[in-house]
């Protein structure tokens, strides 16, 4: 069996004149959690509708299992939609029965596979009930359910942890720990760039349309982190900015994190602020995602 | 498109639905609702009592016994008739004069006519009596009888004291002419029509009145059902949109197979229900049941309902609900919910409006030029064309006319709203403009 990758190749999408979505490759790997990043607005959702064949690319290609997609692999793809909601009056067994049989399973292949995720999110006992008469946290896990009932190799999660209540979130992550320990791919979007770091194996940041930096995780953060230092001290912080060699100088309740410019060396900063500060600590520091995209965004721009 | 998506979605849409109380309610109550008017009636009428306690004061002398005779006997000028058949039968005649109910007292003329009216008038203020009635040769030199009650709106009550003064006075009128009592009887008949319906298989006795509200039922439910259940799909796709359901949805199922299911399951649903009550309708007018149910009155006069209009009356209701309801089901996906789909509902229901001011005269002359041209309309083609096939049979033409345009039309409008489906149904926010659906229609 191929591995369940999904690509995407130079995909465009356009609204009347406006370019939502720029010429945009990424790869998701099988076996990985892939975090399609950005703020709001960036192309995110359009993204993963063109992902979903929701609707069509204007240019550009789709592609599943190491192909071009066809129309029947979607039936294999899990895929949880940032806007999402379920049919009020139906019994929550109907529901996801229902959810099922549109994924291809049988009637009875649906009933059991409902069964089955019911007591997996502990709603075993709801079966019979109506949507309607389910708290808001139950009805996030029967959507969580009706996801990956048919046991998709691929799950495409369009902001899944937003409005989530926080036992909710914690189901979630266990999932995408399940998938990638059996070598299944998730691809999910979020604005939230801690949630990402904490998650993701390849990521992909994207701001107006367009990718502006993608890869592994921990290769982003070698390639992009640069230069970043903690620094701990009492004096003129202030003027900590002003420093050569410092590009951006962030205040973070005691601490402030230095950016330094490509080629500046710590040392020599260091040099620098014992002159004017009473310095503490001082120490090299792996940059958190949010800087990294907040820094590719306005070079991007 | 995939039929197997097709059919999931139809069936939650028809599961969904059927299984409502409000649909068994609309269900069983149309029939039980027909049912209360043809039996509620002649229940009522068997059960009345009360009387019309009612004075006869005949000044002239000569009328007074007979109209009491008149309005006590069976009407009509032929009074012979065997007076009691097997108990529980009971004759229209009857009936009829138990619901009028007269209690005549005929009263000889005082001596002083001023205070016998005063005392009349005292005693109906008293509740002794209903009303009294004066025959004077004044009043009937100027053809009137004085009628006094203390409610004189009791028109059904006045018409038969009219009739049957109006054949007493012709019949004394008639003898002081020097005609004998039978020549009387003879000429004094009145006339009734024998309603003969021409159709495909030759004429077939059939009266007038029933034929009309078969017609008028057969169109006032194919009129509502198509409407209704137009509403529904525009509700059903609405309540889909805000819901976002249709995001989860759309992942496996394509925009055109999730309307056409809807569109399926609802017609199903809708077919079930009328397959229900046309069911309940043949049944209550097959010869046997209606020969059995011959101690209501007036139902003897059931006509048959035709096979071939059964069939015309499904297969316009299908291209009616399938024209509509994609109209409205567009309408439903555009906005983004019902108070601004509502406004564009409106047009569907301004189209449907046009039928119902129609129908009259559609009844009375299905063959007039504004009869075949408005039938020939394909919007409004399934209603109006049904109600001519029910009343008359229209030329063949005519009809496979009406089917060809409609069936266009109806290709067209389901063309148009699967491109305005496939965008709206994902769009939020701002409420589109017409040239915005426009651009949808053309570029989607």
């Amino acid at each position: 069996m191929p591995s369940p990758s999904v690509e995407l190749r130079a995909v465009s999408k356009s609204y009347g004149g406006f370019r939502a979505v720029d010429e945009l490759s990424l790869r998701a790997p099988a076996g990985a959690i892939f975090g399609l990043l950005g703020p709001n607005g960036a192309g995110k959702t359009t993204s993963i509708r063109m992902i979903m064949d929701i609707i069509a690319p204007d240019s550009g290609e789709v592609r599943f299992f190491e192909r071009a997609r066809t129309p029947a692999d979607l039936a294999r793809v899990g895929y949880l939609p940032e806007e999402r909601g379920l049919y009020r009056k139906m019994t929550v067994t109907d529901h996801l029965v229902f959810l099922g049989r549109l994924h291809g399973l049988g009637r009875r292949q649906a009933a059991a596979a409902s069964e089955l995720w019911l007591g997996r999110v502990g709603l075993a006992g709801w079966s019979a009930r109506r949507v309607e008469e389910l708290s808001k946290g139950m009805q996030q896990k029967i959507q969580l359910a009706g996801t990956v009932l048919h046991e998709p190799e691929i799950l495409i999660l369009d902001e899944p942890f937003s409005g989530l209540d926080p036992i909710n979130q914690e189901l979630f992550k266990e999932l995408l720990a399940e998938y990638r320990r059996s070598g299944r791919t998730v691809v999910f979007s979020t604005h939230i760039m801690e949630q990402a770091e904490k998650l993701c194996d390849e990521i992909c940041l994207i701001s107006r349309g367009r990718a502006i930096l993608s890869g592994a995780l921990s290769e982003v953060k070698r390639r992009y982190g640069g230069n970043a230092y903690r620094l701990v001290a009492s004096g003129e912080l202030d003027r900590a900015a002003e420093v050569a060699g410092v590009e951006s100088a962030v205040h973070q309740g005691g601490s402030v994190t230095l950016m330094l410019e490509p080629g500046a060396r710590g040392a020599d900063v260091l040099r620098e602020l014992v002159g004017f500060l009473d310095v503490r600590e001082f120490r090299s520091e792996e940059p958190g995602l949010e800087e990294i995209f907040i820094r590719a965004v306005r070079d991007a721009n | 498109m995939r039929t197997e998506h097709v059919r999931v979605i139809a069936v939650r849409e028809y599961l969904a639905r059927i299984r409502t109380k409000g649909f068994w309610i609309a269900t069983a109550g149309l029939p039980l609702l027909m049912a209360a008017l043809l039996v509620l009636p002649a229940l009522l009428l068997t059960r009345t009592t009360s009387a019309h306690r009612v004075v006869l004061v005949d000044t002239t002398g000569a009328l007074g016994e007979a109209l009491v005779a008149e309005l006590t006997g069976p009407p009509g000028p032929a009074p012979a008739e065997p007076p009691s058949e097997s108990p529980p039968a009971v004759d229209t005649a009857s009936i009829e004069a138990r619901l009028q109910g007269f209690v005549p007292v005929l009263e000889a003329p005082a001596t002083d006519l001023d205070r016998q009216r005063a005392d009349l008038d005292r005693r109906v203020m008293a509740g002794e009596i209903d009303a009294w009635v004066w025959i004077s040769d004044a009043g009937l030199a100027e053809d009137t009888i004085e009628y006094h009650a203390a409610s004189v709106s009791n028109f059904v009550t006045q018409e038969r004291l009219e009739r049957a003064a109006s054949t007493v006075i012709r019949a004394q009128r008639l003898a002081d002419a020097g005609l004998d009592r039978e020549q009387i009887d003879r000429l004094g008949r009145s006339i009734g029509l024998t309603t003969l319906r021409v159709t495909e298989e030759g004429s077939r006795e059939e009266q007038a009145a029933p034929g009309v509200v078969l017609a008028y039922t057969l169109f006032f439910l194919l009129y509502v059902t198509i409407l209704v259940y137009g509403q529904q799909v525009m509700l059903g796709v609405i309540e889909e949109k805000s819901s976002r359901i249709v995001e989860v949805i759309v992942a496996t199922t394509r925009p055109i197979e999730l309307m056409m299911g809807k569109l399926i399951g609802i017609c199903c649903v809708a077919l079930t229900q009328l397959g229900i009550w046309l069911g309940t309708i043949v049944v209550l007018t097959l010869p046997g049941v209606v020969a059995r149910m011959d101690w209501l009155s007036g139902y003897a006069d059931v006509p048959t309902v035709a096979p071939s209009l059964i069939v015309h009356f499904f297969a316009f209701f299908i291209l009616g609900f399938v024209l509509y309801s994609s109209f409205y089901g567009s309408v439903g996906a555009a906005f983004n919910n019902v108070q601004e789909a509502q406004h564009f509902a409106s047009i569907g229901a301004g189209f449907a409006i046009a039928p119902m001011l129609l129908v009259w005269m559609v009844l009375n002359d299905p063959d007039s030029t504004l009869s075949v041209v408005s039938s020939l309309i394909p919007v409004f083609t399934p209603i109006l064309m049904l109600l001519r096939l029910a009343v008359k049979a229209p030329p063949g033409w005519q009809v496979a006319l009406g089917y060809l345009l409609t069936v266009l039309l109806t290709w067209l409008m389901v063309w148009i709203s699967g491109r305005v489906y496939r965008v709206g149904i994902l769009m939020y926010g701002k409420k589109p403009s017409l040239p915005e659906i426009w651009r949808w229609i053309r570029y989607s």
